[in-house]
């Protein structure tokens, strides 16, 4: 097997005496798309933010590329082709929209090259997340939905290597979320990347990766076929309470 | 308007200003001269502190740095040496603290340059105080006042130029980024703290040079005199009064502060002084883009119409 594009390695954060992140192990390998699901406040995010040097893990290393990039500063991630979205949009507000797709182009994508050219362009991309018509509109003018579709838009801008999308299904309707995920799919299947996918809404992802990985207070306690993942008893317990039984949801 | 327009409506404006010496009386010319110079200070600040949203005092301090430059080089140096030896100090000096202190936002970044206006101020006259035995020299041979006219000028100029080429290139977004979202342009590529470092070692650059060829209008420099930190303020002003997010807009703010303070002030120092505090205050609490944002926003509104 090829060596993973993107590995944690016993990742954990301490925030005071809060353990948000514990000992997490994750290896992502070039074309794979994974899923993520956890309750609220897992430490999904807590475990984004390690992985796009937001934070620094306060044990374990973050490898991209073979490379360690533990404690570097986010900019040294994106230049190793490491994109994310946040779960609340942090757009460029002021920017026109199409300014803030070509950040990332302008920066972190401008060393890399893709094979295919479909996403060099800031305007193919506003078009293919069906933004093309708010292009001149700056993003805080933006509903929250489009500005989420933004942020995705953003994050191929940098053209990655590994994407990590945040919860971008949130708040957008059924035709939406299946539109960003057919995207998610064909970027990957086009340029090869490896994707990161959390969702707290268990029911939404499980139809579109082929892998998933559950944490559960900071833990990560099943990794696998999503159908497979669904029927384990640790993930059923610790959604019980929650949302339900999650291979029911998922159906 | 792309950069290419921009330089060439700057080069022609340069040079009918550059033309002002045969026309203008010397009162007038000193009037030119103290606008071009604020206009200067106040294109060099918006540089950094506009799209960063930084607030920066430490203007003074580079200007005072330049002035000490030219004062020392005195004889020493030709004119225009000193004037670039000056920026090149202040640029020093700037990506020095710059590399100490940017990290630091708001209120905190805007106390710890002015308090470095004043430990340079100090800094200077304990040195002299300790080892030259005096405080303050002066300077015996100055050029003529046309020449530290055109020099200003081309300063400013230069200062003009270089921000719109900020502006207009992956540096200038960078800073609008870092000054939106600081994090998120990190995440997309943005070595902030690089980008950050090296605008305000370029803002620096223009604001100690004109402080170095503004130095030979002082016969006598000492470091209260040249360390005034109204000079920091009142750039601060003009450039927010005009709108920093613009390049346009402190420039002509510039030229309506140096006018309205020659005549006013001559007439009426205090009440001067009350209606520009007020001014200001109602300029941060109402327009915090400037004058220059009413213009973009009847631009918009007309072309949305
Ligand atoms: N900056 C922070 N300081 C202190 N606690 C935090 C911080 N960020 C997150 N947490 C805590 O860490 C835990 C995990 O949060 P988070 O990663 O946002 O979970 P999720 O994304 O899975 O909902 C939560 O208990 C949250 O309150
Ligand atoms: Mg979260």
């Amino acid at each position: 097997m090829s060596e993973p594009l993107l590995a944690a390695r016993g990742v954990s954060v301490r925030f005071g005496g809060l353990v948000a992140v514990d000992g997490v192990d994750l290896d992502v390998r070039a074309g794979e798309l994974v899923g993520i699901i956890g309750p609220n406040g897992a430490g999904k995010t807590t475990f984004f933010h390690t992985l796009s040097g937001v934070l620094a893990p306060t044990a374990g290393r973050v490898l991209v590329g073979g490379d360690d990039l533990t404690g570097k500063p986010p900019h040294a991630y994106a230049a190793h082709g490491v994109a994310r979205t946040f779960q609340t949009p942090r757009v460029f507000k002021e920017m026109p929209a199409i300014d803030n797709v070509r950040f990332g182009l302008e920066f972190a994508g401008r060393t890399r090259q893709h094979a295919h050219d479909a996403f060099d362009e800031a305007e193919t991309i506003l078009e293919f997340l069906g933004l093309a018509d708010v292009a001149a509109v700056p993003a805080g003018g933006l509903t929250p939905s489009r500005q989420r579709l933004l942020e995705i838009g953003m994050a191929l801008g940098a053209r990655p290597r590994v994407l990590l999308l945040d919860e971008v299904a949130a708040g957008l309707t059924h035709a939406e979320v299946d539109a960003s995920a057919q995207l998610i799919r064909r970027v990957r299947d086009e340029l090869g990347l490896a994707v990161v996918w959390i969702e707290h809404a268990v029911r939404v992802l499980m139809n579109y990766v082929e892998r998933v990985a559950v944490l559960h207070q900071g833990r990560k306690i099943a990794d696998g076929d999503p159908r497979a993942v669904a029927k384990d008893p640790a993930v059923v317990e610790a959604y019980l309470g929650e949302e339900g039984e999650p291979e029911r949801r998922a159906a | 308007m792309n950069s290419r327009h921009a330089l060439l409506a700057l080069l022609a404006g340069g040079l009918a200003l550059a033309a002002l010496p045969w026309l203008l009386s010397d009162f007038l010319l000193a009037l030119a001269l103290s606008c071009v110079m604020y206009a200067g200070l106040a294109v060099s600040w918006s540089m950094f502190c506009g799209p960063t949203n930084y607030l920066s005092l430490a203007t003074a301090a580079f200007f005072g740095l330049g002035t000490y430059v030219t004062a020392w080089g005195a004889g020493a140096l030709p004119y225009g040496l000193s004037v670039l030896a000056g920026g090149l100090v202040a640029a020093g000096f700037a990506a020095l603290i710059g590399a100490a202190v940017l990290h630091l936002r708001g209120a905190y970044f805007a106390v710890i340059t002015f308090g470095m206006g004043e430990l340079v101020r100090h800094g200077i006259t304990y040195y002299e105080k300790a080892f030259e035995g005096t405080v303050g020299r002066i300077i015996a041979e100055a050029p003529e006042s046309t020449t530290v006219y055109w020099m200003v000028l081309l300063v400013s100029m230069g200062a003009v130029a270089a921000a719109v080429l900020v502006r207009d290139h992956r540096l200038g977004l960078a800073l609008r980024g870092i000054g939106s979202d600081e994090e998120r342009a990190q995440t997309l590529g943005v070595n902030a703290r690089r980008s950050k470092i090296a605008a305000f070692a370029l803002s620096a650059f223009f604001a100690g040079a004109l402080g170095a060829a503004m130095a030979v209008r002082w016969t006598y420099i000492d470091p209260l005199t040249v360390f005034n930190p109204f000079i920091g303020f009142q750039t601060v002003l003009i450039a927010m009064v005009g709108g920093a997010q613009t390049i346009l807009g402190p420039i002509a703010s510039a030229v309506v502060f140096g006018l309205l303070t020659e005549f006013l002030r001559l007439q009426f120092p205090y009440l001067f002084l009350v209606i520009l505090g007020f001014l200001l205050i109602l300029l941060v609490l109402y327009l915090p883009g400037g004058i220059a944002s009413l213009f973009e926003r009847w631009r918009w509104r007309r072309g949305n119409v």
